[in-house]
């Protein structure tokens, strides 16, 4: 697990930290963790003074996306936040492989288990699997481009 | 010692736009365990009702499941890539959560959100176009809603978490 969290962790610019505040909501914040220079698998963070993170449960999330929303690549660690004398540390427990991570036989397995996973919430609850109306779909997919197309050229046009 | 966010009673244009340019936002529920399960999402705000939707396929319901058990969530806007803002800040919204077990397919009223969606990831207009996809990727359009209600909002300016945040508490508005 450590050598996937280095490995993928210097990809990304900055990380989400994810933990509860006082009252007990998930509270993120960005943030740039680093390994522990005693060689300990723990990941050191600063975080001002005055954060309302709370020590405790807690994840770390890297994701990207470009400029067309493409290209997403993420992971998530779970863990616990903790404050000591050093400052603040995550201490990982499970990464978690998200989109982009993996190659083609991760894809292929993501594809595959969210049939499964569909199939699954489907027969908990005794229901067929549904018809999609893609005709539906697709026309308010063609809708969606031709007014973005449109007030592009509005745009352009001033 | 934690200081005091700068309270203010209405919600500036600077933070609406991030609500509506930002192309994702890093939502957090909260797991059997405890712990905040964080992962980037799309969500939808409708400024008139001061709530959020985000949706999530039957086949990651994750996220339903756990706003069932605990409605309480955030949301973190901190990746402004595509947003075409210039130095926005980051705003996080903390909020309660419903998540009910109903299955949309039907696209008929989210027709102003698929022409903001569609246009920003053109890749996604693949999905369902043949055969293929609509076996593979039929669970992608089994939706669950959920709608979450602010009871909070923070602001950083200039995403600089080591600054001061603003506050917005929610029942203040109005």
């Amino acid at each position: 697990m450590w050598a996937e969290i280095t490995k993928y962790l210097y990809e990304f610019e900055s990380a989400v930290l994810s933990g509860l505040d006082e009252a007990g909501y998930p509270f993120s914040v960005r943030c740039r963790p680093y390994p522990d220079a005693s060689g300990a698998e723990v990941l050191r963070v600063w975080l001002p003074a005055d954060t309302a993170l709370r020590p405790g449960p807690a994840s770390l999330l890297c994701h990207r996306h470009d400029e067309k929303l493409w290209n997403l690549k993420s992971f998530l660690v779970r863990g616990a936040l903790k404050k000591d004398t050093g400052g603040w540390s995550f201490q990982p427990v499970r990464f978690i492989p998200g989109l982009g991570i993996g190659g083609l036989p991760a894809m292929i397995r993501f594809f595959t288990r969210s049939r499964r996973n569909a199939r699954l919430y489907l027969e908990r609850r005794g229901l067929a699997r549904p018809r999609i109306p893609w005709d539906e779909i697709n026309v308010a997919k063609k809708k969606a481009f031709a007014t973005s197309a449109l007030s592009q050229e509005q745009t352009a046009d001033g | 010692m934690v200081r005091p966010p700068r309270v203010v009673a209405e919600l500036p244009s600077e933070v609406e736009d991030v609500f509506e340019e930002f192309r994702t936002c890093e939502m957090s529920t909260l797991a059997r365990d405890g712990i905040p399960i964080t992962w980037p999402t799309l969500p939808f705000w409708y400024s008139d009702e001061k709530r959020f939707t985000v949706t999530a396929s039957i086949a990651l319901a994750q996220k339903a499941f756990n706003v069932r058990r605990n409605p309480r969530v955030s949301l973190l806007f901190s990746n402004p890539t595509a947003s075409g803002l210039e130095n926005p800040p980051a705003v996080l919204v903390q909020g309660d959560a419903e998540a009910p077990d109903e299955i949309e397919t039907s696209v008929a009223g989210f027709e102003e959100e698929l022409r903001k969606v569609y246009p920003r990831q053109p890749a996604s207009r693949a999905y369902g176009n043949d055969p293929f996809t609509r076996y593979f990727m039929d669970w992608y359009f089994m939706r669950l809603m959920i709608y979450v209600t602010p009871r909070r909002i923070l602001w950083w300016p200039g995403a600089d978490f080591w600054r001061e945040p603003f506050e917005l508490r929610m029942e203040h508005v109005g």
